[in-house]
């Protein structure tokens, strides 16, 4: 007995699973996505040790030029005019929350005349930790 | 003349931009992404009920970061060359201060070098540093001045 081969074979990339695939995507990126409070573009100084800052900490930044931004670590930062702002900003989140943990954010050329004045104002503040924000040291 | 209705109306979904909708936000969600240094160096700061002890700066090993290059203890010295300096001292002492004192024009990454490097002091010399001072310019105008 001969079969009849079927000839009814649309010619069709099958795209019914392509939905399911980007939206596990979609939520992979949204489960994993962490909006920074500081966008601040810096040259970040090079360290062997490093250890995980903790979440919700307050940000001073300081950029190459020595603008100076600062974040409770629960809104997007602002530019402050002087380094004495540090000062009332950082009383004010330490009143709030006193073992509040403080990033110092800053360009690695910045002269560091202007770092001693914000870590003179971190200091007068009471703040207990500051973490120096870096980047891992290239292995030679 | 009769027309006839169309009645093949289809009971499917249009589910064909759904892909399309998809792709769209994660292109998004991949151009708004940004990779952020969550690390760093960490440092405590004396608390309020920590009665401020004298130092006196010959008890202590005083690093003066220049703009270029490091002083220590009144010698010029490699960073490299400072946890030997600083290893016999500690033996004897390991409670022995150090302070790392930063010129104004010094740029901030050579300080943050220099506290590196004492930090790496167990793993490089087996020794823990674990009296580091960053005192600020006020500070040391206001104690030792």
């Amino acid at each position: 007995m001969k079969f009849k081969a079927s000839q009814n074979f649309a010619p069709v990339i099958p795209t019914a699973s392509m939905a399911d695939i980007a939206f596990l995507l979609i939520i992979f990126f949204m489960v994993t996505i962490t909006f920074e409070v500081d966008k601040t573009q810096v040259l970040l100084p090079r360290t062997a040790i490093r250890f995980e800052i903790p979440k919700q900490a307050a940000y001073v930044s300081v950029t190459e030029s020595g603008l100076i931004k600062v974040s409770s670590g629960e809104e997007i930062s602002t530019p402050v005019p002087g380094v004495e702002d540090v000062l009332s900003f950082a009383t004010q989140t330490v009143a709030t929350d006193p073992s509040k943990p403080f990033v110092l954010k800053a360009d690695r050329t910045v002269p560091y005349d202007i770092i001693d004045k914000v870590i003179d104002a971190l200091k007068q503040a009471k703040v207990e930790v500051i973490y120096l924000l870096s980047e891992q040291t290239l292995q030679s | 003349m009769k027309i006839e209705r169309d009645t093949k109306v289809s009971d499917a979904i249009p589910t064909s931009t759904m892909a399309d909708i998809a792709f769209l936000l994660i292109i998004y969600f991949m151009v708004t992404t940004t990779f952020t240094a969550t690390r760093g160096l960490d440092f405590g700061l004396p608390k309020d009920d920590d009665t401020p002890r004298e130092i006196e700066r010959e008890d202590s090993v005083h690093i003066h970061v220049q703009p270029v290059g490091l002083v220590v203890d009144g010698k010029p010295m490699q960073l490299e060359d400072v946890l030997d300096y600083l290893k016999p001292r500690l033996e004897r002492n390991p409670m022995k201060p150090v302070i790392v004192q930063t010129d104004p024009q010094a740029p901030y990454g050579n300080m943050v070098s220099v506290l590196d490097e004492l930090r790496q002091g167990e793993e490089k010399i087996g020794i823990e540093i674990k009296n580091i001072s960053i005192p600020t310019r006020r500070e040391i105008e206001s104690f030792w001045y």
